[in-house]
């Protein structure tokens, strides 16, 4: 029974997704969305259950949920059904404003569960072929939607973001294709399930380790490229700053994690084939050097969204880092940190995306007193922005000292000092920028109306997981944590 | 048909295929270039049926036919299509000058075919020089997207540089499971005319090509 | 057994083959052209009479030329001459033929054609020499180290230069050819627009001042001296294309003086001669010849894929 999720939870979005195609009534697309992300996590729990219950399950042969796909599961489904009752509210003032064509609505909602799709069969796929195959899925479709609106700056973001992503994949595949190989020949010929992740990881220690290093950067390079990692980074505060909001929401949420997801599976062998040092190193290397190349834009940043795409580059570098840092204790943190950047950063971009409907900019220079005009969605802000910065008693403080704590442990003090002069430095700008913007008086010609339930409930929800896990982490998503760490430790 | 014999037919090919990625390189119209990644492609097809012939893997056939349908003959006639749509310069101006990228194409060959000299016994897990032309053609592929300014060249770099890790992927031992390269050319083909439609689109709203918008910034 | 001729008869009977078949293969490339233009075109044999013509005519010489432009005309056919008893064209084994030199000596004798050519054009004083030269010379500065890495490439695989030697050697693997072969051979055909003088490189029937590159050197020169060097044009075309013969098609071969063997010998350098020919034409006939600031980047073709093929069998 519980195999037959593994498929069943892939095809509900893609299901919704073609059936939104047919529908013209504007309730019954509502109905749709939500229902299907409802669908969509309550299946993510439901494995999530099955996992913690039984191990690891597998379906058809080429997925797998164990509880490293468990986690990302989860965040996709989370994020999915936030988004979805975000874009209630969103929707609507966008087609009373003429930004989207009412006709064209059910072409949007099609793409996002497309989307959702995408990636829940990337956090499922065992075999790596599927993973890529649906990796490069979700660039097209999530391409497609940055590009929505159709303006020239959004579709010069979506360019971007198409070729970038797409040569950095491919990228991807040939390191897959090396990593295929060298289980073919240390398997002395093809065997059956050899481009499965569980079979190649059972193996690893046998991998030739020059075959594997060479298929390692690849898959760094590649997959990176679509986290967001630098010195490949560029398309990323194009694309989430000119997409729709609450399509940056998930891209920045669930879609990077879902890349950095790729990464760590194949870490996880590389690790085994020739010694922890060599990806650790990498990851290290590229972590730092993410953070340091965000920081100073972050500064110097004007566009509400643009900085907030930077800030997501700065977070999967933290997280790239905890990785680097390795042993229990940092790869804990980064996992947790996966999901608390996730949460949080849906939650700020989603409450972004409501002030700039309001007025009317994205430019946080014009924009002033945010929480005289929406009093409890500004208030959002500022616990989300301050949550970004790393601030106690929100999660990413949490995240982010564990991944501190395990540096320290491992003696890496140059790698640790960087980093907390970047984050020091970024929670100045944040601040700073945030400030401005929520404090102050607005001008008058500032959209005043009254908060509408829609963006707000999935706000608040976002912002309950967001303070819960700052505080304490509950007993079964530590015990799935926990268990996510062993895969990626071994 | 041998391996021994397999492995040099591969040879044979792998040098045609650099030589169509040398000539995509200097290319100096769009034309001639979307008719090298297309002989590319043929090339392709006729490696997996070599290979399909030595291994005696059934699906290299149909893989192969699939990269002569889809990449020889669809891919182009699509960037063809978009080419007259657009009814762009037919010159392409590179970034670089040709004679710096020729260089440092010619570095990358020599790099990457140090890399496989360097590789202990796994290097027979590929045929042939499979696996460094494979590396060859997906590095230049990205020098041809970074150094020219045409969106169309740029997504022939790209179609290029795929064609180098097909070369790889069909070469390792009996080439990958079928679906797989199924799905990777039913994704490369649906990324093509994502590209596709959204040139289409910048050039209907703003009379510029599309890779040469760069008001986003900072 | 049949006594073999003296090796000095048979490198006198090669060279003579090269210089007095060359024109015809100069007229067999503008025939082709002009019947794919649809037109008759000229008879094959055109390039006799042109040269017949000429040295009949009188000479005129520049006012500002050294008497030492006379000679130049006579040192390059001599130099161009030379080069030809080098390329095995009927025998290859070693022994063969009078050991010259080897593919070095070949293509540092046309470079030194190529040399005194720019030499005399420059003596002669007239603008159109010295533009002629400074662009010939451009182009040989790109062609002659491509052209060396190509043979070397090859006589790597065969462990030496002389072309003679090579082609004896290289011989039986004509089958197992590897990419570095293949990369060589299209570098080489590159090459070979380059050093015949044809498009897209050069137009051969140009007399434009601004798009020759030989036609320029050629100007000042006339009557037998003209004559001379129109021989040395078609020599060099015809050595540059024996070369690739030698270096890619060492096939048909003759190991002795026995009638068949030279029958089959010169059917197969005939053949191979015409199809490269052809090659020559359709190029020719298919391109428009590119701005003079092109030819480095395509000429940088040719090095990169000479470079490629001896990097590639090296690694």
């Amino acid at each position: 029974m519980t195999s037959h999720l593994l498929w069943i939870t892939p095809l509900v979005p893609f299901a919704v997704g073609l059936a939104m195609l047919l529908v013209r009534d504007r309730r019954v697309q509502t109905a749709l969305d939500v229902g299907g992300s409802l669908a969509v996590l309550g299946l993510a729990l439901a494995v999530a259950r099955a996992v913690t219950d039984h191990g690891a399950v597998t379906a058809l042969g080429v997925f797998r949920a164990d509880a490293l796909a468990v986690v990302f599961l989860l965040l996709v489904g989370l994020l999915a059904v936030a988004v979805s009752i975000a874009t209630v509210g969103w929707m609507r003032r966008e087609v009373a404003r003429g930004e989207i064509r009412a006709e064209r609505v059910r072409f949007y909602f099609a793409l996002v569960h497309g989307f959702v799709a995408t990636m829940v069969v990337t956090v499922l796929a065992d075999n790596l072929g599927i993973l890529w195959i649906a990796m490069e899925g979700t660039t097209i479709t999530s391409a497609l939607l940055v590009g929505f609106h159709g303006d020239k700056h959004g579709l010069e973001a979506a360019w971007k973001y198409i070729i970038v992503t797409t040569i950095g994949i491919s990228f991807g595949l040939f390191g897959t294709v090396l990593f295929y190989g060298a289980a073919v020949h240390a398997q002395g010929g093809v065997f059956a399930g050899a481009m499965n992740w569980s079979s190649i990881a059972a193996i690893a220690h046998r991998l030739d380790p020059g075959i594997i290093r060479i298929g390692f950067i690849f898959v760094m390079v590649g997959y990176g490229t679509k986290a967001g990692l630098a010195p490949v980074h560029m398309w990323l505060p194009d694309a989430h700053s000119q997409a729709p909001t609450p399509v940056s929401a998930l891209l920045s949420g669930a879609l990077i994690k879902c890349a950095l997801f790729g990464i760590i599976r194949f870490h996880a062998i590389a690790r085994d084939a020739c010694g922890p040092e060599f990806s650790h190193g990498l990851l290290l290397v590229f972590g730092l050097v993410s953070i340091v190349v965000a920081t100073p834009f972050i500064i110097v940043q004007h566009d509400l969204k643009r900085l907030l795409g930077y800030h997501s580059v700065e977070h999967v570098g933290i997280i790239a880092l905890g990785l680097g840092f390795g042993g229990r204790l940092g790869t804990y943190g980064a996992l947790l940190h996966v999901v608390n950047h996730g949460v949080t950063k849906a939650l700020v971009f989603l409450v972004a995306g409501d002030a700039i409907g309001r007025y009317g900019t994205r430019d946080m220079r014009l924009m002033k007193g945010f929480l005289g005009v929406a009093p409890i969605a500004g208030t959002l802000l500022l616990l989300g922005a301050f949550s970004l910065a790393g601030t106690p008693p929100f999660s990413i403080f949490v995240s982010e000292l564990i991944v501190i704590r395990a540096g320290l442990a491992g003696g890496r003090f140059v790698a640790v000092a960087v980093f907390l002069a970047m984050v020091v430095v970024i929670f100045a700008g944040l601040i700073h920028h945030v400030g401005q913007l929520a404090f102050g008086t607005a001008d008058g010609t500032v959209e005043r109306g009254r908060e509408p339930l829609s963006p707000l409930v999935a706000l608040v929800l976002l912002a309950v997981v967001m303070v819960l896990f700052g505080v304490w982490i509950p007993v079964n998503p530590d015990r799935v944590l926990s268990a996510a760490t062993e895969i990626v430790v071994g | 048909m041998s391996v021994a014999l397999a492995a040099r037919l591969i040879d044979v090919l792998g040098g045609l295929l650099l030589f169509t990625m040398l000539l995509i390189l200097a290319a100096g119209q769009v034309f001639r270039a979307i008719y090298a990644v297309a002989a590319q492609a043929v090339f392709l097809g006729i490696a997996g049926a070599v290979l399909a012939a030595a291994t005696g893997n059934v699906d290299l056939w149909i893989i192969a036919f699939i990269t002569i349908v889809a990449k020889a003959i669809v891919l182009p006639w699509l960037l063809i299509r978009v080419v007259r749509r657009v009814q762009i310069s037919r010159e392409i101006e590179p970034v670089i000058p040709v004679h710096l990228t020729l260089t440092l194409a010619a570095g990358i060959v020599v790099l990457a075919f140090h890399l496989n000299a360097s590789l202990g016994p796994v290097r027979q897990t590929v045929t042939g020089n499979a696996l460094p032309v494979g590396v060859t053609l997906i590095l230049i592929g990205v020098l041809v997207m970074a150094s020219r300014r045409k969106a169309l060249v740029q997504m022939v770099g790209l179609f290029a540089s795929e064609n180098g890790i097909f070369f790889t992927a069909m070469a390792i031992s009996q080439g990958m499971p079928l679906i797989i390269e199924i799905g990777v050319i039913l994704d490369v083909v649906l990324g093509a005319l994502v590209m596709g439609i959204l040139v289409l689109r910048v050039r209907s709203s703003v009379d510029t090509d599309i890779a040469d918008l760069e008001s986003l910034k900072g | 057994m049949e006594t073999t001729p003296a090796p000095v008869v048979r490198t006198i009977a090669q060279a003579a083959l090269l210089v007095l078949a060359a024109p015809l293969v100069t007229g067999y490339v503008q025939k082709l052209k002009a019947r794919l233009q649809c037109r008759a075109g000229a008879s094959v044999w055109q390039p006799y009479r042109d040269l017949s013509k000429l040295l009949r005519k009188g000479t005129v010489q520049s006012d500002t030329a050294t008497p030492f432009f006379r000679a130049i005309p006579v040192l390059v056919l001599a130099a161009t001459a030379t080069a030809t008893a080098m390329l095995p064209v009927l025998w290859a084994p070693a022994g063969a033929t009078v050991p010259l030199g080897d593919a070095i000596l070949l293509v540092g004798l046309l470079a030194l054609a190529r040399f005194l050519l720019a030499v005399g054009a420059l003596d002669a004083g007239g603008a159109f020499g010295g533009m002629g030269a400074s662009r010939e010379m451009t182009v040989g500065l790109l062609v002659e180290p491509a052209l060396m890495l190509t043979v070397f490439s090859v006589a790597v695989s065969a462990g030496t230069t002389d072309v003679n030697l090579l082609a004896a050697r290289r011989a039986p693997l004509l089958l197992s050819w590897t990419a570095p072969d293949l990369l060589a051979l299209f570098g080489m055909l590159i090459l070979a627009l380059a050093e015949t003088g044809r498009i897209p490189v050069d137009n051969p029937d140009t007399h434009l001042e601004l798009t020759m590159l030989h036609e320029g050197m050629l100007l000042e020169h006339s009557g037998p001296g003209l004559a001379c060097i129109a021989l040395a044009t078609h020599v060099k075309q015809l050595v540059t294309l024996t070369l690739v013969a030698a270096l890619f098609l060492p096939v048909g071969l003759a190991r002795d003086a026995s009638p068949p063997a030279i029958a089959l010998a010169l059917a197969a350098f005939a053949a191979k001669v015409l199809a490269l020919a052809t090659f020559l034409g359709l190029v020719e006939s298919s391109y428009a010849k590119l701005r003079f600031f092109r030819v480095p980047q395509f000429l940088g073709l040719g090095l990169v894929c000479a470079f490629l093929a001896l990097a590639l069998r090296v690694l």
